[in-house]
């Protein structure tokens, strides 16, 4: 593997207010990064700066060892952002053909209809008349039409419906396989899950976790211990379990633990009358909602 | 190469499709040339001139108007919807977008001048010699060059609703002040002495001499030529300006 993207010490203020701090990270050839965080934590202003849209105010981007808005760039990479319309009273056909044009080897118009699912019917339609939903697949294919090594995509699938962003991410695991570098943002973590090899999260225009989707999930997601309880709770009661959050909802009570399996034995050790006992294991997204929380509180 | 004359087809099959630019630029011109030569027929001297004077009038308000308004609402709507950003990530270059969209624009001149000619000249049996119509033709065409850098400088604002707004009224203004709808010898004295500065008159004053088998004056294009300059320094200040954020 080689490095395809270097980000050192990139930073981005806008009138003195610094929306990125000190971003440093590489990215190799063939990797899927998602780039995770809330709104406006500078995902999209990252993207942005990746694509030589905004000039970094500290640090230096390089793309394949290359300032990324020279031509050679520009020649293998792949854009979707948001809040682009495509251009209007074109047909589909015509703006793709146009832009196909740009670059010196586009893929074909077949291999563009496969992999982004638009049919013979909307590409005779003009770009104006399309449904939200067709819209996002006209820019994934005009994404796609240079043929790119890179793909960037800032919230690819907002507006597209279930079926549809089915078929997407499927396209960007083929291509995924053929070796196509890709970042992409999202507010969808089982996105995350589904396509990405690894994931950038940042907060607050800083890098706060970097890792594989299973690396973080482990790291970060908590088990949840609950049981019914007719006790009056005490807080003192749970105390050396090694939980991290203790909730009380009636008889219920529900412990966010790292380790269930220490916090079980000690729990029947204190010998209480407890029942229904579950252990579960918490998604990516409630372990997302604690990280950006707990940093919001810091 | 190829990529110019595509974007340039591409722009120019967009403004036909575009039912304003068909109303504004094609039929209300040759309707109002229809009306003005034989419904509401002005009491004038030599009619056959007026016929001929009026028709390059109109040609001339046309081609005007679609430099100005096409052009700067098509920069600024891009803009907006984020399409200019788009082509930022492309191999294409800035330069190439805006040569294509003026190359484009030129050549929906080229047809509606053709248009205007053909339908007015039939109406009328107006009779001019080629080199008169060709002539003709090509000053309406070039001569727009200042109203096409003023399409430029419309396109630099930032709400289509505003640009939309000063075009319309820019377009109208300099129509009147310019003596397309009316010759100049009907307005008031005033406005006659400031036509002397608006270039929409030296731009009309030209196809008028010359269907009068005389040339364009030097000042008339001294003018034009200084409006081209000043429209394009400040549409680059401004998309300077915009940019250093």
């Amino acid at each position: 593997m080689s490095t395809i993207i270097e980000c050192m010490g990139v930073g981005k203020s806008f009138s003195g207010k610094s929306a990125v701090g000190d971003l440093s990270f590489q990215i190799e050839k063939g990797e899927v990064v998602a780039l995770l965080g809330p709104n406006g934590a500078g995902k999209s202003t990252t993207i942005q700066m990746l694509l030589g849209l905004l000039e970094p105010s500290t640090g230096r981007i390089i793309i394949s060892g290359q300032n990324p808005k020279s031509k050679a760039v520009r020649e293998r990479i792949g854009v979707m952002l948001q809040e682009v319309r495509v251009l209007d009273t074109v047909t589909v056909k015509e703006i793709l053909q146009l832009v196909r044009g740009y670059y010196p080897r586009p893929l074909s118009m077949e291999q563009l209809t496969k992999l982004t699912g638009l049919d013979e019917t909307s590409l005779n339609m003009r770009t104006e008349k399309l449904s939200g939903g067709q819209k996002q697949r006209v820019s994934f294919a005009l994404a796609l039409a240079g043929n790119p090594d890179m793909l960037f995509l800032d919230e690819p699938t907002t507006g597209m419906d279930a079926t549809a962003r089915k078929i997407f991410w499927k396209s960007i695991r083929e291509l995924a396989e053929r070796g196509t570098t890709i970042v992409f943002t999202t507010h969808y973590l089982e996105e995350v899950e589904y396509a990405a090899t690894r994931v950038l999260m940042v907060n607050h225009g800083e890098l706060i976790e970097d890792g594989s989707p299973e690396m973080l999930k482990k790291k970060l997601v908590m088990q949840r211990v609950s049981f019914l309880t007719d006790e009056v709770y005490r807080p003192e009661t749970f105390q050396g379990l090694g939980a991290s959050d203790i909730r009380v909802d009636g008889k219920k009570v529900t412990i966010l633990t790292g380790d269930a399996d220490h916090l079980l034995k000690v729990l029947y050790a204190l010998d209480l009358e407890i029942s229904e006992v579950t252990v579960s294991r918490g998604t990516l997204k409630e372990a997302y909602s604690q990280l950006t929380d707990s940093q919001e509180a810091s | 190469m190829k990529i110019v004359w595509n974007e340039c087809w591409l722009e120019a099959l967009r403004v036909f499709r575009n039912r304003y630019f068909i109303f504004w630029s094609l039929i209300m011109p040759i309707v109002f040339y229809v009306f003005y030569t034989n419904v509401m027929v002005q009491d004038v001297e030599d009619s056959k001139l007026w016929e001929k004077h009026l028709l390059m009038s109109m040609a001339a308000f046309s081609v005007m108007g679609s430099s100005i308004m096409t052009l700067g609402l098509r920069l600024v709507q891009e803009r907006n919807q984020g399409w200019t950003t788009y082509l930022k990530t492309t191999p294409v270059s800035g330069a190439v977008y805006f040569i294509a969209k003026m190359v484009g624009q030129t050549a929906v001149h080229v047809f509606t001048i053709i248009v205007i000619f053909v339908s007015g000249g039939m109406v009328n049996g107006i009779s001019m010699t080629t080199i008169e119509w060709i002539t003709a033709g090509m000053w309406i065409l070039f001569g727009a060059i200042p109203f096409l850098a003023l399409g430029g400088l419309i396109g630099t604002m930032k709400k289509s609703d505003t640009a939309s707004g000063v075009s319309n009224l820019l377009y109208l203004a300099l129509a009147v002040m310019g003596g397309m709808w009316m010759p100049m010898e009907f307005m008031p004295k005033l406005l006659q002495q400031a036509a002397q500065w608006i270039p929409s008159y030296h731009y009309g004053a030209g196809a008028w001499s010359i269907i009068r088998g005389e040339a364009p004056g030097l000042v008339g294009i001294l003018v034009l030529i200084a409006y081209t300059v000043v429209f394009m320094i400040l549409s680059i200040q401004r998309r300077r300006m915009q940019e250093a954020i």
